[in-house]
């Protein structure tokens, strides 16, 4: 699997300090179990947390904090590793994406298919999994906030380029021209959606009260 | 609380105590992270906002949890630091909200396969760690302070944005050239 679109160092950095909100925690996540570079990344921005840990400030624990710790660990020992297989490359993104999983496909347009996923937001975002039949054309829509977007599945391709399975697309307040489903293979995405998406050309008007987004 | 930038929080350094813990169950071992590390993480906390004794509290759990997971840490993955700073990020969002954020993250992290033949090489996670703070010292101020503002406060690009009064993409363009400039210190390890 090559992947070619990768989430920008500012937000793999926004992951490592846990300033996403959730859906987006899970659509960058969703990445990462599919690509080895950006987790990489990952780890060496958590040196950096270690490092401003190292050279940090200190704030006093309290007397006797430490004796309390301290007997405390009988009745935790540690853990020994499990010598289990590790999960499959494949199942990881789906295992990911399954622990918000509990509705039901939706007919929203033809071919195209909705189920929205129960993650908690407090910043109202929206997150579901987007499924297309082969060489299905999407209208043309203007982003207003933000659309993370994760490919499971299949393959789409818009202006800025072919996005299959593990692609991540960051998509801001701007217009995606004429996006399409690859011929060949549906295909799913997961999709964390912030603000509006506004439908561009008579077919996206058409469709707009379809789609609800 | 000044040390020369680059030298290890503990004698022996933290990766052998930790292995220490894994492989014998070492108290010894704890307490000299526990003094090392608690007061460093507890002061994280508070600059993420927790009070006092809820910072002390959780900086335990944190030393608590080195201690049940010592066998899982892998100087192939970093640092022993980087992987507490993980750990006090992942103890606090299992804290603050009522949500999968942290189960998550733990899952992201099963997914950094280590390969468990390979012995531990701490010549080469202290070079790690020795090469990102020196990246960090080095660089420009204003990165410098995006970069604490997000590690150690944990603070949002949004709110970064309105503390220092300036547009969300410089707070962005100022975080990647940071953290390009530290990957790139790393290059050449594997
Ligand atoms: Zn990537």
């Amino acid at each position: 699997m090559k992947i070619t679109h990768h989430p920008t160092d500012e937000t793999l950095a926004a992951f490592v300090n846990a300033t996403l909100c959730e859906g987006n925690t899970l659509v960058v996540a969703t990445h990462l179990a599919h690509c080895p570079a950006c987790r990489k990344a990952v780890r060496e921005m958590s040196e950096v947390g270690g490092g401003l840990l190292d050279k940090g400030e200190t704030t006093p624990i309290s007397d006797g904090a430490r004796e309390k710790c301290l007997a405390k660990l009988d009745a935790v020992p540690p853990e020994p590793t499990e010598a289990g297989t590790p999960m499959p490359e494949a199942e990881r993104p789906m295992s990911l994406v399954s622990l918000y999983e509990d509705g039901k496909w939706q007919w929203v347009g033809p071919g195209v298919y909705r189920k929205f996923l129960d993650v908690p937001s407090l910043e109202g975002t929206r997150v579901f999994m987007l499924k297309a039949a082969p060489g299905t054309r999407l209208p043309d829509h203007r982003h207003v906030g933000t659309e993370w977007t994760c490919v499971l599945k299949g393959a789409f391709i818009h202006d800025h380029g072919r996005f299959g399975a593990g692609d991540f697309d960051e998509a801001d307040d701007s217009v995606a021209h004429n996006p399409y489903v690859e011929e060949g293979e549906e295909c799913i995405c997961l999709v964390a959606l912030n603000g509006e998406v506004e439908m561009t050309g008579w077919l996206g008007r058409l469709i707009q009260p379809l789609l609800r987004l | 609380m000044d040390q020369p930038s680059g030298d290890a929080l503990t004698d022996p350094p933290p990766e052998e105590l930790i292995a220490q813990i894994a492989l014998a169950q070492d108290k010894n071992a704890f307490a000299t992270l526990f003094d090392a590390y608690a007061p460093r993480v507890k002061f994280f906390l508070m600059r993420q906002g927790a009070s006092p004794d809820s910072a002390e509290e959780l900086a335990q759990e944190v030393l608590l949890t080195v201690w049940r997971k010592a066998s899982y840490f892998s100087s192939q993955r970093g640092s022993a630091s980087a992987w507490i700073f993980t750990i006090a990020r992942n103890l606090r969002i299992d804290e603050t909200r009522r949500n999968k954020r942290a189960r998550v993250y733990a899952m992201v992290e099963e997914f950094d396969d280590v390969d468990p033949d390979t012995p531990h090489d701490l010549v080469s996670s202290k070079e790690h760690a020795l090469r990102v703070r020196s990246a960090i010292g080095e660089l420009p101020v204003e990165q410098q302070e995006v970069v604490r503002l997000s590690f150690v406060e944990g603070a949002p690009h949004s709110e970064i944005a309105q503390r220092l009064k300036l547009p969300l993409g410089t707070i962005k363009s100022r975080l990647r050239l940071a953290m390009r400039r530290m990957r790139k210190s790393l290059e050449d390890l594997a």
